[in-house]
């Protein structure tokens, strides 16, 4: 028997990521080089959003050797007008995995910076070829560097930097990757053109290598508000979160050593001279609100201890029970334990409760979720079976979980706060897809903001029928946090919502020419899978689109069946037109009379009203 | 040289076609009229055509057929979905009239194909047929009235002689017995003048087999009769024709058939009419005898029999539902022939030898029709 010894190892995040790179996007050469248009012009666009810079975005791709044969080496180039990145941060930015600014808790396009340093990993492997960004933060100067990874350190390699003085601020980055444009053109192309749809404030322009120019000029002119940072929404929050706010809303009881005493004298603005307990007391009182909440912490304890600071230095609190409302301390002096009872009406009790056991209940819902006032926290008090004023620090376990539960079952509190959410708007999403499809008919909605798991969302969407739109629909354009996505359709939420609706009960027939346009915005939308292409149908998102989904085909069915209608009756228009002049010939004759009588009155009668018609319906004739 | 007498007596006869044309004419242009009035005044013309919806068709025992009942419904050019039956219709009206006028005919095949020259569509035969079924209808007159005739034709042989009206044959005449094939029922025949006649009876005969035996045997001169060959179910015209010799030669008329439950059928509907043609007054000779074969001859008469199929029973149980088989040789028969499960051609008498039929069985018959 031999002893197989395991190994463990550490490795850097390049390193995987190196090595699992189909995860996010690169598995071959033709959905390579479309994930990294991707990721270099969504992270252009969204240093744009963040600082409300009407977007200007380049995109160039260049074979750099035209005659050869795909898959081959191209040159992708991203340029944009937005703010820059300091050159300090650069070689970090673009040499490292897992380094970038999109931690926050707000919708942003992408989530981590991750994707456009695996373009610049996948480049610099198939190509060995390092990337070239250039920067400028002022308008004036730009920095330009060339990089290469250290894939095994995941460090940058800084090959080449200079500066050059420049009229323009924005930033460039360009890559020279093995790619496959005869395949992955098309969805490059759509790429572009369902971006500038779901983006209609920027204007981007795309080089193809085969030398053609897609140009998608801005025709809205104003940025959608951007997100703002904001505390969680009670629904779907759990049970980890809850602790960790918890602790958050606790303190440490200060340890009170000379550097504490010393702050505590400069608040308080005491001269060395006047120690005494009383003076130290008084003058608390009078400061008080303006003192920290550490330096009211330590008073609270003096007043109990009734000590000045010499005797304070002589001891150490050990703890302090509020129950039995008494304070134990160890004194150096004696060397044994003491306690004090403390007074429980004394202002000083409160301060110090609520140091130990954390804010009351109600406090801490008003405080820490987003949307809750003083009335629903009581109101979920009491659903919840807790006492408003029980302190958050005194929780076990199991109320813990019962409060977790009841979060999430609570039916009152208000729907998330949307503001960290940048939908698009209904206005610019319908003059958008009003100027792409030319349609007869269009309608968008977005409906009101949900969560999922603590995570809010908003749902927009538009339909459109006729003009432009080409036959064999419903054509479904997918967008989350304004990413179009092409791949992976077959299982997406979205796409189930579609397929599961009877058209039919909508009046709509055969092979309609209609869309739509389905945009998911949410501080993390739930994809299936790294390669962020599909969204899992999550219940309350899927509810959501249904809505909006049903909605939205209520009022194309009303045009349909408007359409319908003035279809029929030019349909009975032309019926008329056809055979009442044949049955005036034939009446004619049959009547022995030369000239033909006069139907054309009939026949000006538009819109023959059929409900006024006072004719028995005929039966169905039976032959035997 | 014809007598005075004789040439007065085609006055009147062609007198009397003449009239039936102008009736059929006036009618029409009446129907014309109105609708032509509609038009002219800003209205949307209709017309109203007797429901022909099964629940519409009641046997009617003094009339001795079927007839319509009192639903109808209205048919207007103001409802987009009857404006093409409408037109249609229409067209048909005008076709016929002109037919009528001009003294031509057509086949119910001919008016599917003519209606192309006129922009009128028609999906197929059956639609149209069903059209000129409305005409009917709304006209209480058989297609033959406007020129129209079915495609199948029956035959008539016997000592009859009749008198052409049609164009280029007007006062022609022809006996019915100068060919021993028989003459063919068509359009000339059905709308000729009957003249005079020998015969005191008319034998309607569903096989042509058994037609061509008849005139072989000349059972015309032995039992001074017109033989017709019905050719199955008697077409329309053959109908008409039987009717017109009852009524205006004041023939009786007996019909031979089959010892089976169509045979039966077949005798039927001469006497009282199909729910088909339930619209129309004039196709049936209520006084018509059916004498055999019947179920009781096959056990009279020891004839070979074969077994009935399904469908035979069927129809049997069929017919016992409908009021004309509720009593008299009608329901008896049937029952036999249910009881029996077997059924007998014609041809069955063969077995007694090529001539027994009639020599021995049709004078039993005829004699029995007479107290029928």
């Amino acid at each position: 028997m031999s002893l197989i010894k395991e190994k463990f190892n550490q490795i850097s995040p390049s390193e995987f990521f190196y090595s699992n790179r189909d995860l996010a996007g690169f598995s071959n050469p033709t959905r390579s080089l479309y994930t990294a248009v991707r990721e270099f012009v969504e992270n252009a666009l969204d240093a744009c959003d963040q600082k409300g810079i009407l977007p200007d975005v380049h995109l160039i791709i260049k074979a750099v050797d035209p005659e050869k044969s795909d898959p081959k080496h191209y040159i992708l180039t991203v340029k944009d007008n937005g703010p820059g990145i300091d050159p300090e941060h650069i070689p970090l930015a673009f040499g490292t995995v897992l380094y970038g600014s999109k931690f926050g808790l707000k919708q942003a396009r992408g989530m981590f910076g991750l994707g456009a340093t695996m373009a610049i990993l996948y480049g610099q492997i198939t190509t060995n070829k390092p990337v070239t960004v250039k920067s400028s933060v002022d308008g004036q100067t730009q920095d330009e560097f060339e990089l290469l990874l250290d894939i095994q350190k995941n460090k940058p390699v800084i090959v080449k930097h200079n500066t050059k003085e420049v009229s323009k601020k924005g930033l460039s980055v360009s890559i020279c990757l093995e790619g496959d444009y005869s395949k992955a053109g098309n969805k490059i192309r759509d790429y572009v053109y369902e971006t500038s749809l779901i983006t209609p404030y920027a204007s981007i322009t795309f080089d193809d290598p085969k030398g053609e120019k897609f140009s998608h000029p801005r025709f809205v002119k104003d940025i959608p508000p951007p997100p703002t940072i904001i505390r969680p929404h009670p629904h779907g929050i759990d049970v980890e979160r809850i602790r960790r706010m918890i602790v958050e809303s606790q303190f440490e009881i200060p340890n009170i050593d000379d550097a504490m005493i010393e702050k505590v004298r400069k608040d308080l603005g005491l001269s060395v001279k006047n120690l005494s307990f009383t003076v130290i007391m008084e003058k608390a009182k009078k400061k008080w609100k303006t003192l920290s909440r550490q330096v009211r912490v330590v008073i609270a304890l003096m007043s109990f201890l009734k000590m000045d600071f010499e005797k304070l230095n002589k001891i150490k609190i050990e703890d302090i029970d509020m129950p039995n409302k008494k304070l134990f301390y160890w004194d150096f002096g004696d060397s044994q334990s003491k306690s004090v009872d403390m007074d429980s009406e004394s202002q000083y009790f409160k301060q110090l409760t609520n140091t130990v056991q954390g804010e009351p209940m109600t406090t801490f819902l008003t405080k820490r979720f987003q949307r809750i006032g003083p009335t629903t926290a009581s109101k979920f008090a009491e659903f919840a079976g807790f006492k408003p004023e029980k302190r958050m620090g005194t929780m076990t376990n199991q109320e813990l979980v019962n409060l977790s539960d009841s979060l999430q079952k609570f039916e009152d509190f208000l729907a998330p706060d949307p503001s960290c959410l940048a939908p698009l708007g209904e206005e610019p999403l319908e003059k958008g897809i009003k100027k792409f499809f030319n349609p007869d008919f269009a309608a968008v909605v977005q409906r009101p903001a949900s969560a999922y798991s603590g995570f809010p969302f908003i749902v927009e969407m538009g339909i459109a029928y006729g003009g432009d739109i080409k036959t064999g629909g419903p054509h479904v354009y997918r967008y989350a946090n304004r990413i179009p996505l092409l791949y992976d359709e077959g299982s997406d939420v979205v796409l189930k919502v579609v397929n599961d609706t009877d058209w039919g009960r909508y009046k709509i027939k055969g092979d309609p020419p209609f869309i739509i346009v389905s945009h998911i915005c949410s501080t993390r939308i739930p994809y299936k899978t790294a390669g962020k292409e599909n969204v899992a149908d999550r219940p309350e998102i899927e509810r959501e689109l249904r809505l909006g989904l049903q909605y939205l085909s209520r009022k194309l069915a009303a045009y349909m069946s408007k359409r319908g209608q003035a279809d029929m009756a030019k349909k009975r228009a032309n019926l008329y037109a056809k055979y009442i002049p044949l049955i005036a010939t034939f009446a004619t004759e049959l009547a022995g009379k030369k000239k033909e009588p006069n139907f054309k009155k009939i026949l000006e009668i538009e819109n023959v009203d059929e409900s006024k018609k006072t004719v028995v319906e005929e039966n169905e004739v039976e032959n035997k | 040289m014809k007598t005075n007498k004789e040439k007065s007596k085609i006055k009147n006869r062609s007198k009397k076609a003449d009239e039936k044309q102008k009736n059929v004419l006036e009618m029409l242009k009446s129907h014309g009229a109105k609708i032509y009035e509609d038009l002219d005044n800003g209205q949307f013309p209709k017309f109203s055509i007797p429901s022909r919806s099964v629940s519409n068709i009641v046997y009617d025992k003094k009339l001795r057929q079927y007839i319509l009942g009192s639903n109808s419904a209205v048919r207007s050019s103001r409802n987009s979905s009857q404006l093409r039956s409408f037109t249609q219709l229409m067209w048909l009206a005008f076709f016929a009239n002109r037919l009528t006028q001009e003294k031509k005919s057509s086949t119910l095949r001919d008016v599917y194909y003519s209606s192309q020259a006129f922009a009128i569509e028609f999906e197929d035969q059956s639609e149209s047929d069903n059209i000129i079924v409305d005409l009917e209808a709304v006209t209480s007159k058989p297609r033959e009235d406007f020129h129209i005739f079915p495609e199948e034709r029956s035959s008539i042989f016997g000592d009859l002689n009749i008198e052409y009206t049609i164009p280029g044959y007007e006062g022609k005449t022809m006996n019915l017995s100068n060919h021993p094939d028989g003459y063919s029922i068509g359009p000339s025949l059905t709308t000729a003048e009957l003249v005079d006649t020998s015969a005191e009876i008319v034998i309607a005969i569903e096989k042509g087999g058994l037609f061509t035996r008849f005139v072989e045997e000349q059972v015309d001169k032995k039992f001074k009769s017109i033989i017709i060959n019905t050719g199955g179910q008697a077409p329309r015209s053959t109908r008409t024709l039987l009717k017109r010799l009852h009524e205006e030669m004041k023939l009786p008329v007996i019909v031979l058939t089959d010892g089976d439950v169509y045979g039966e059928h077949i005798a039927m509907v001469i006497k009282s009419g199909s729910a088909n043609a339930a619209h129309l007054r004039e196709l049936t000779v209520p006084d018509a005898k059916w004498v055999g074969v019947w179920a009781t001859d096959i056990e009279k008469y020891k004839l070979p029999t074969i077994p009935m199929t399904e469908s035979d029973i069927k129809r049997c149980y069929d017919l016992q539902k409908d009021p004309r088989y509720e009593d008299g040789i009608w329901k008896k028969e049937l029952d036999v022939f249910l009881r029996l499960k077997r059924k007998a051609e014609l041809e069955a008498f063969s077995k007694y030898g090529l001539t027994n039929i009639t020599e021995k069985y049709l004078p039993q018959k005829l004699e029995l029709a007479k107290s029928l």
